[in-house]
């Protein structure tokens, strides 16, 4: 039964974890932080990658065929991916019973980064969040 | 030459900001590594060892209202929680450790209900501030927060909510739609906020009936109120004096803080005495058809943005 940080360093044993944080996308506050952060300020990084959740979370155009009500998932959204030349971010929205607004957010370094084993483990790790 | 040293008289604009600091007192506190309650007009911030541990405030739902409204546990297991093990200040724990709610969920909720109660309890305050040293708060250990990260999100808080619309005055004034055949389809999370706007209710009021951190629905109320689809139910500058109704006294919820709070409290909590929404009778109703013109309520919004900036 984990709790944030366990949660969080569970992610960083992944290979190529920079940082990691659980982030509130509808006020941009970062729950908790773990590691590094671009520009070394996880406040900020917790912030600017609220507005790109949220703006994923909220359009109708990346949610699924079905329907955002038919899937009756939320958000509509599973996780967001981002490449850069060096590094990867992973954002995986949280589903909770109660009403919240919660992503974990993976930082890794694309040198020996696994993207797609990220991407599962992420998945799992949001789900036992809130699960216990 | 003179210098003067007095500031000059506040223009008599909406109040939008609340000057640059947040709360010296609670800054020495920190730096003396103070146990105990700090209890200012709008709330109060417990804190252990110089860190906060638990906020609360009428304006903003609970830990037990956010976890209750959810179904992640009903209020009679809140309550016997707090009856077993609020004496020992470990109900954080018993809740765990009985299984009734997962290490996560109390943690998410309880760091989403601090900052939340902590944005109001730290807003603009007419008057002084108290501390009471003691015990820690009952609920136990969850996660404490350091008050300069406390200090630094109410600020940022502040600041995203003026960025997003600069009126404050959807935060505390009953809400009505401007025109719901008009209105273009919104995201899930502010229909839910769009669906408790009825005249009457605030955003404190909203909040509570979803068993969601009050500045989430300021914040989507601002959105909305940006987009034009909601707007107060009726305008302070436009309500007469003799609308309001009568003040009630605000029951003092601070000497009891150290202390488990009654199972139930009033859903509807005591605002600040300055912040009580008007009753709605004729008038005020006549006064929502009026701005329920789209042209009137464009311009009600335009100028209100005007004086806001």
């Amino acid at each position: 039964m984990p709790g944030i940080d366990e949660c969080l360093l569970e992610a960083m044993r992944l290979p190529g974890a920079l940082g990691a944080a659980v982030v509130d996308w509808t006020s941009g506050l970062a729950l908790g932080t773990v590691g590094d952060a671009p520009g070394g300020d996880h406040e900020t990084t917790a912030a600017e990658a609220a507005e790109l959740a949220r703006l994923a979370a909220e359009h109708r155009a990346f949610a699924p065929e079905a329907g955002p009500d038919q899937a009756g998932q939320d958000p509509p959204v599973e996780d967001l991916i981002i490449s850069n030349v060096d590094t990867y971010h992973v954002l995986r929205f949280v589903a909770t019973s109660f009403d919240s607004s919660v992503f974990l957010h993976l930082w890794l370094a694309r040198s020996d980064g696994n993207l797609a084993l990220a991407r599962i483990r992420l998945g799992e790790m949001a789900g036992r969040l809130v699960l216990g | 030459m003179t210098v003067v040293s007095t500031p000059p008289p506040r223009l008599p604009l909406r109040r939008r900001s609340f000057g640059p600091g947040v709360s010296p007192m609670l800054r020495r506190l920190a730096e003396e590594r103070a146990t105990g309650v700090l209890l200012r007009e709008r709330g109060s911030l417990h804190l252990t060892d110089g860190q906060v541990t638990y906020a609360e405030c009428p304006e903003s739902p609970g830990l037990d209202a956010l976890l209750t409204t959810g179904g992640v546990l009903d209020a009679g297991a809140w309550r016997e929680a707090v009856a077993r093990a609020g004496a020992d200040g470990q109900v954080g724990r018993f809740l765990v450790d009985s299984g009734r709610v997962a290490e996560g969920v109390l943690e998410l909720c309880h760091v989403a209900a601090l900052f939340d109660a902590a944005y109001f309890v730290l807003g603009p305050s007419s008057a002084p501030a108290r501390f009471r040293y003691g015990a820690a708060h009952w609920l136990g250990p969850v996660r404490s927060v350091p008050v300069a990260a406390l200090e630094r999100e109410t600020l940022r808080r502040r600041e995203l909510l003026h960025r997003i619309w600069p009126d404050p005055a959807t935060d505390t004034a009953p809400l009505v739609r401007i025109d719901r055949a008009a209105e273009p389809p919104v995201p899930a999370r502010q229909e839910a906020v769009l669906d408790q706007v009825d005249g009457v209710r605030t955003a404190a009021d909203i909040s509570l009936a979803l068993g969601r951190p009050a500045f989430h629905t300021l914040v989507e109320l601002r959105r909305l109120a940006t987009a034009g689809i909601v707007t107060t139910a009726s305008q302070p500058p436009t309500t007469p004096k003799s609308l309001k109704p009568p003040k009630s006294p605000q029951q003092s919820r601070g000497p009891r803080a150290s202390r488990p709070p009654e199972p139930q409290r009033s859903p509807r909590a005591d605002p600040a005495p300055e912040q009580q929404p008007p009753a709605l009778d004729p008038a005020s109703a006549l006064l929502i058809q009026a701005s329920a013109d789209p042209d009137v309520a464009l311009l009600r919004r335009l100028r209100d943005a005007l004086e806001a900036l």
